[in-house]
């Protein structure tokens, strides 16, 4: 009896753990909760890490487009940022328009991306070690939703507009509950309309692609700037002012300013919202 | 049971006190350190834009591992360290820690590990767990694995636990079983007397991964099954494995829903200095991974092996193959034949000569129009296995002859055709965008010569050279290199080479690629220093590969073991 004892244990175990498998006849579903308010309900910022000579970006960033379809741009956020390795992201004649910016670099050499396309979904999952908050677009639709189904922990309100040749953004940021740390702030602004020419995922070149959600410049510094100290008690609303001089090449209709409120401990983005500028 | 425990107990917290002695409360303690690290050079010819150029000037790495076994009972640690991780490496790899730690003890006929384990059913095509350092490639797993032999030819394995991702763990749970019977053993034991051996192989692979997709229902668990068998009788040896995985959409596949498999199966002679190896494989949507979303060489299940020639000389290593998880086809027939001493074609001490032959190519696909969206999402591409590929991936057919001139002077000759579609496996293009576009693919078909000797200068003193030469016109044009290394035994190697890449297109990027080295070796313990250039390409190891980028700059090694 003792020699069949393994073997009997194991055939327990095939059992109860091995013969799994879901098949599966009808791959589409419903498309989950539409609801596209962004009112008290967190929101997703998509930080896009891309490039115009990077032949898969343009799925990534159809990927944000099909998600802002679904749930809306109140409610998803996205933002290209160009950077990365330079023969995904450097001028050449044939794509002439420089898309990167310093701090788009900063921000990618940061939490450590070197591979194109990639993201981060409200930069959860950041550790000090390992690279599991990089996801690759494929995720995007599941930690998106994720990321709206959990709880909202910050809710923000802005206000953007030109002033003298400056964009001026005010924002309103009221704890919904205590938090035991640090609540930093950073806002930022992106262009979206820009006809400039991308490699395409069958390795031609659209030379009329049109590129979304460009990030341009931090109104702060890329690492934030500090809102409330911990303790931060709930329901007592921070306010914070930024000013930035608005570069002319920028198209203010097709430009939007970005805020977002996070975690300095371990950089989780627990609300973003977006505004037109005024 | 309690000895065990508290053997493993003493044992984990007595490493740094025992780490010289090898004899520690009555078992053994061994283990091994690597300490790697590279101070980089600013060099504007091999990196124009400096994108390659870290801000850190000095970059290094290491691990050690820590083995204590006592009887039935074995346990043992590995620390590793990135501070921070070398250009080439993946960039998962931030800080340090203990990523890898186990226990195990046998006892009433079963073999029990708890913690990190490596693994592989079969050929590995269903489930392979292991660990390639130079790669930087390791999906352990973390869980418990159980061994047992109920009866005598019967070896049964059941694995469950998550893979190393990094310094966390995949999101995937991965329960799996594997069972081998050796049919000339009790059940035929006529077969054994007559001299055939006969092993019949089964394993399963469940995965189990959270969904919550808002536009795809996807499969939260994912299954992949394999039958094999081995059988040799006398010089004859022939072994098979199929493989087949439900359905999987994953990022490698872009989300479709079609089932994969796969097939792999060797034939081969040796006898009287006679060697003959025959190889096919046909993959279809095998990518199987604990994370749907992963990619490049992060949580892979399973192994799916290469059929190419692994080469270890500097030029033809520039090209190496990767295996396309996807699909892709590949035969590989390998001869090879001592001619025997004093023989016309052997001389005084006999010549060996090989011949290898390896072609891979893409498997069929007919794409299903992608106006058809729930039947492009389902099948994706429907593949007949009776008709070929039309798009070559790669092809190396070589020849070498490996003769002992004189008591002092050996030499190998080889000559290697090769051909390698950069669009595929540099540029990573689908089947579906190159069977659109055919006339657009970047290839590199080049032939390469290599001579090395090998030379006893005196006793214990010796000096390797080798003189290769890659020509062609694809990628990075024709190159030329030149080695010498000597060494003298046991202590002291020096070598120095160099690659010039005189046949470069472009004209500033015909560059001299030098690498002067010396090694020196005291017991156990080797400390290796360098200085030079290291030209881009991919680094492959069974198939499996990373790009390394250009790089100037000091590198040394440090490994001791005890």
């Amino acid at each position: 009896m003792k020699k069949f004892f393994p073997l009997l244990f194991t055939a327990c175990l095939t059992l109860v753990f091995t013969w799994q498998c879901d098949t599966i006849e009808q791959p589409f579903s419903n498309g989950g909760s539409t609801d596209t308010t962004s009112q008290q309900q967190r929101n997703v910022l998509i930080e896009d890490f891309t490039g115009h000579r990077c032949k898969n970006c343009p799925k990534a960033s159809k990927q944000i487009d099909t998600l802002i379809a679904t749930f809306g741009e109140n409610r998803i956020v996205g933002l290209a940022i160009h950077a990365g390795p330079n023969n995904f992201t450097a001028v050449t004649t044939d794509y002439p328009t420089d898309l990167t910016t310093q701090e788009g670099r900063d921000v990618q050499s940061f939490f450590g991306t070197n591979f194109l396309p990639c993201g981060m979904i409200n930069r959860e999952g950041w550790t000090s070690t390992g690279n599991t908050h990089i996801r690759t677009y494929q995720s995007w639709p599941t930690l998106s939703a994720e990321a709206m189904d959990s709880t909202l922990k910050v809710a923000l309100s802005a206000t953007a507009a030109i002033t003298g040749g400056n964009l001026v953004v005010n924002t309103t940021a009221t704890p919904l509950t205590n938090l035991l740390h640090d609540l930093d702030l950073v806002v930022l602004v992106k262009e979206s309309g820009i006809v400039s020419p991308q490699l395409l995922p069958d390795n031609t070149k659209d030379a009329d692609y049109i590129h979304k959600n460009v990030l341009r410049d931090y109104v702060t510094p890329i690492t934030g700037v500090e809102i409330g100290t911990s303790p931060v008690l709930a329901n007592s609303p921070l306010t914070h002012a930024d000013t930035l001089a608005w570069n002319a090449s920028w198209v203010q209709s097709n430009a939007k300013v970005v805020v977002y409120a996070f975690n300095p401990e371990n950089n989780r983005i627990l609300q973003v919202i977006q505004m037109e500028i005024d | 049971m309690k000895k065990a425990i508290i053997a493993g107990t003493i044992s984990l917290f007595s490493l740094p006190i025992f780490g010289q002695g090898q004899q520690t409360f009555g078992g053994q303690l061994h283990g091994n350190f690597q300490l790697d690290g590279q101070l980089y050079l600013r060099d504007e010819n091999i990196d124009p834009s400096g994108e390659f150029y870290p801000d850190e000037r000095f970059l290094g790495q290491g691990y050690a591992n820590f083995i204590y076994s006592d009887g039935n009972f074995s346990s043992g640690l590995r620390y590793e360290n990135y501070q921070n991780v070398m250009l080439g490496f993946p960039e998962g790899y931030r800080g340090e820690g203990i990523t890898y730690r186990y226990l195990q003890f046998k006892q009433d006929g079963l073999d029990i590990t708890v913690g990190n384990f490596y693994e592989q059913f079969g050929t590995g095509m269903v489930f392979r767990s292991y660990e390639e350092r130079g790669l930087g490639y390791d999906n352990a797993m973390d869980g418990v694995r159980l061994k047992v032999s109920p009866v005598s030819g019967l070896n049964i394995k059941a694995v469950m636990g998550r893979q190393r991702f990094y310094f966390q763990k995949s999101p995937g749970v991965l329960r799996g079983l594997d069972a081998e019977y050796n049919l000339a053993s009790e059940l035929l034991p006529k077969l054994d007397s007559a001299g055939l051996r006969w092993t019949l192989g089964a394993s399963f692979m469940s995965k189990y991964q959270r969904a919550n997709d808002p536009f795809l229902n996807l499969p939260e668990n994912v299954a992949t099954a394999g039958a094999r068998t081995q059988l040799s009788k006398g010089p004859f040896a022939f072994q098979a494995e199929f493989a087949y995985k439900a359905n999987d959409p994953s990022a490698d596949n872009g989300n479709i829903y079609k089932d994969g498999n796969g097939f792999l199966a060797t034939l081969s002679y040796s006898k009287n200095g006679l060697g003959l190896i025959a190889g096919i494989k046909r993959i279809d949507n095998m990518s199987f991974r604990s994370d749907r979303n992963g990619s490049t060489i992060d949580m892979l299940v399973n192994y799916l092996s290469p059929t190419a020639q692994v080469h270890t000389y500097a030029l033809p290593a520039l090209y190496q193959y990767a295996t396309q998880i996807n699909g892709e086809e590949g035969v590989q027939l390998e001869a090879n034949y001592k001619f025997k001493r004093k023989s016309l074609l052997g001389g005084k001490y006999g010549t060996l000569v090989s011949l290898n032959y390896s072609v891979i190519q893409s498997i069929n696909k007919d794409f299903v129009n992608t106006n058809m969206d729930t039947l492009r999402v389902l099948q994706g591409y429907y593949s007949d296995p009776l008709i070929r590929g039309t798009i070559p991936y790669y092809h190396d057919w070589n020849f070498t002859v490996s003769k002992k001139i004189n008591r002092r002077l050996k030499v190998n000759a080889m000559y290697i055709n090769l051909f390698y579609n950069r669009s595929v496996l540099e540029s990573g293009l689908g089947d579906e965008s190159i069977q659109a576009n055919p006339d657009d693919q970047q290839v590199m078909n080049g032939d390469i010569f290599i001579l090395e000797s090998l030379f006893k200068v005196k006793r214990k003193h010796y000096l390797r050279t080798e003189f290769q030469h890659l020509s062609t016109e694809g990628d990075r044009g024709s190159m030329a290199m030149a080695l010498a290394e000597y060494s003298i035994a046991p202590h002291w190697f020096f070598s120095v080479q160099d690659i010039y890449n005189y046949g470069n297109a472009d004209e500033s990027q015909r560059l001299h690629y030098p690498l002067a080295s010396v090694v020196y070796t005291a017991g156990t313990s080797r400390f290796q220093l360098s200085y030079g250039r290291q030209q881009r390409g991919i680094f492959c190891v069974g198939g499996v590969c990373r790009v390394v980028p250009p790089s100037n700059g000091i590198s040394f090694s440090l490994t001791s073991s005890f």
